[in-house]
């Protein structure tokens, strides 16, 4: 039996200590459930798929200083040089690269009158030439890539191809193929969505159209003094790239600076530091949030027990039976912490719309708050389980002791 | 009822051995009103402690109710104290924070009896201390006599055939003591076997049996209950009381 009414009595007489746990419990759930929803929030935009072989991809920029050098052929040979080297799967030019917090964004429009047309979404706008899917490693799922004479050298040229996302071909298209659809870049330029990419995201990683990305046939290496380029290798070959490019690249010209070398998985590591950080944080202050509450609660049945000793023998005297005590002091934990839990709760979720109110999140879902009282109720149990099992053993004769 | 026979306790620590009890024999029948008395430090606490199952015993045999609880289990031993014996604790031992009816209702709680026969026994022991009017107050809102009449009540509520009395009086005023060991003989007479260990040799006469316990031993071996059925030996002599207690305080005077 679990004599819940005579415990809840007993709480209710003696109410200041109880009172200030069952505070500090609700407080405790209304800050870890939003802190927990939080930190899931944030694990979860960590753990998107970007679509890209991160891990195989080495991204460099070349810093050309030689005035008399022709960028455009310098750009060819180098790409050349580049996909000669050992290991090396495949290498492409890029104006951006994939989750490194910066790049191009831009839209197009579904005809060449402004007043009519329909936008696009903004999306990252990716330029590379027919070795770009392979070097990014992302999958076309309808349509088909770009042919090397159709590689153009500027987004202003005439026959501008596009591979889209499967994220933006849905957002604007809906379940309608974009194969085949002419769209505008401005009221003259036109482009033509000639495949659909299942993923690739785009260099912002806290942007809303994060997904949405789009590739045009456009080798932008060799524009200006700096380009930048993505070469993807195996595993075995990734080590030791950096010198073997560097040493490659020279050799053709040593006139300029090769530098910046970062895989894409680093460029990804670099974007989510913050998210890492705060879900570090939080994380520490759910645990110790968990275990301050935990300590409160195993003090008060220790200092319950010091208080109550006669009293807990004098019902081990009249009958109670060892687990008669321990499910006494469990059932006071539960009763405190399940009150303080649902008010804890309904706490989380004022918090919670504060928060969606100022900071944009999204709304606490309800499971984070029970969750949290379910957490409590189990490292509660813990802690008090041991002080609990050391009031079972008082003995029933302290009932006869004048103490 | 209750019988005892060579029961020995010992405490040990690493330095010394304490004999609580030794070879401690006694029989109390049926509906008998025994009063157990004895100085300081003879063995008193220690006799009620294992009367009442509190704790238990080096050597011995206890048949309580005719059944041997000597070597029960503590789930057992809890369940015969909660049915068997009735408890009066010389400080009342009432739980601070539960009113009247909620301490009354704590062995019964314990027993697993249903609600609606728990309040009809609360109902009953409070009535029959007189206190059926304050269920509802805390033990804190009552005197010391109403306090253990509260006791009382809890020790009835659970209609234990044994009831086991620790100084009853022994907080009170001569009134209150007075009121309450009127209260006992009037369970005695509705035929509750009680054993009360007291202080006080007034009280300790109102008693049937009057036992002495000197040096963790039944001082009168005819008191103990067992001389009738055992039988003396011719050549035995009791010791009468009056040498005992000399011999007690010449004993405690040496070892002072």
């Amino acid at each position: 039996m679990l004599h819940i009414k005579p415990i809840l009595s007993s709480l209710l007489r003696s109410k200041s200590g109880p009172l200030l746990l069952l505070i500090q419990i609700i407080l405790s759930v209304a800050i870890v459930a939003n802190a927990s929803f939080i930190i899931h929030e944030r694990l979860a935009l960590m753990s998107r798929d970007s679509g890209i072989a991160e891990e195989e991809i080495l991204s460099f920029n070349v810093y050309n200083f030689d005035p008399s050098m022709d960028m455009a052929q310098q750009n060819k040979q180098d790409q050349q040089i580049l996909r000669a080297l050992p290991g090396v799967i495949s290498a492409s030019s890029t104006n951006m690269l994939p989750l490194s917090g910066g790049g191009w964004m831009d839209r197009l429009v579904d005809g060449p009158d402004v007043e009519t047309a329909k936008s696009t979404p903004g999306f990252a706008f990716y330029l590379g030439n027919e070795q770009m899917v392979d070097t990014l490693g992302v999958k076309i799922v309808e349509g088909r890539n770009f042919f090397a004479e159709e590689i153009r050298s500027s987004p202003a040229e005439s026959g501008i191809l596009a591979l889209v996302s499967k994220p933006l071909a849905q957002a604007f298209w809906g379940e309608e193929s974009p194969v085949g659809k002419i769209m505008y870049q401005g009221t003259d330029q036109q482009v033509e969505i000639i495949g659909v990419i299942e993923q690739l995201q785009g260099a912002w990683v806290d942007h809303r159209n994060f997904e949405y990305s789009v590739i045009a046939n456009v080798d932008w290496g060799g524009q200006g003094a700096n380009s930048s380029y993505m070469v993807r290798a195996g595993a075995a070959a990734l080590p030791g790239l950096k010198d073997s490019i560097i040493a490659a690249l020279h050799r053709e010209n040593p006139n300029r600076v090769i530098d910046n070398f970062k895989t894409i998985a680093e460029h990804r590591a670099s974007s989510y530091r913050d998210h890492e950080l705060m879900v570090t944080i939080l994380s520490m202050m759910v645990v110790l949030l968990l275990l301050i509450t935990s300590l409160g609660l195993a003090g008060m049945v220790m200092f319950n027990i010091e208080r109550r000793t006669k009293q807990i023998g004098t019902r081990r005297a009249l009958g109670a039976r060892k687990r008669d005590i321990m499910s006494y002091f469990l059932v006071e934990n539960y009763l405190i912490c399940l009150a303080g839990g649902i008010l804890g709760a309904l706490l989380a979720v004022l918090l919670g719309q504060q928060l969606m109110k100022f900071y944009s999140l999204p709304k606490l879902e309800l499971i984070y708050p029970l969750l949290t009282l379910a957490g409590l109720l189990l490292v509660t149990t813990m802690a008090v389980f041991f002080p609990a099992r050391k009031a079972a053993d008082i003995s029933p004769a302290l009932a006869t002791r004048s103490v | 009822m209750l019988s005892m026979r060579n029961i020995s306790k010992v405490f040990k620590t690493d330095l010394v051995e304490t004999h609580a009890l030794r070879d401690f024999n006694l029989e109390v029948n049926e509906g008998e009103f025994v009063a157990v008395t004895g100085p300081s430090g003879s063995g008193k606490t220690t006799f009620l402690n294992i009367a009442g199952m509190l704790e238990g015993f080096t050597h011995g045999e206890y048949l309580l109710d005719g059944v041997d609880v000597s070597n029960l289990s503590d789930n057992k031993s809890a369940a015969v104290r909660n049915e068997k014996i009735g408890f009066i604790f010389q400080g009342f031992n009432l739980i601070p924070d539960l009113n009247l009816a909620e301490n009354v209702e704590v062995p019964l709680r314990y027993r697993g009896i249903k609600a609606a026969e728990r309040r009809r026994r609360v109902e009953q022991a409070l009535e029959q201390v007189g206190l059926g009017a304050r269920m509802k107050h805390l033990p804190t809102q009552l005197s010391g006599g109403q306090q253990q009449r509260v006791a009382i009540a809890r020790a009835l509520a659970g209609e234990p055939r044994f009831l086991l009395a620790d100084e009853p009086t022994g907080n009170l005023d001569s009134l209150m003591a007075r009121q309450v060991m009127e209260l006992l003989e009037k369970i005695n007479q509705a035929g509750t076997t009680i054993v009360m260990v007291t202080h006080d040799p007034e009280l300790a006469r109102r008693a049937q049996r009057n036992i002495q316990i000197v040096d963790g031993q039944v001082c009168d071996f005819a008191a103990s209950g067992l001389g009738q059925q055992q039988g003396l030996r011719q050549d035995q002599e009791l010791t009468p009381l009056a040498d005992l207690a000399a011999d007690f305080a010449a004993k405690a005077k040496a070892s002072a």
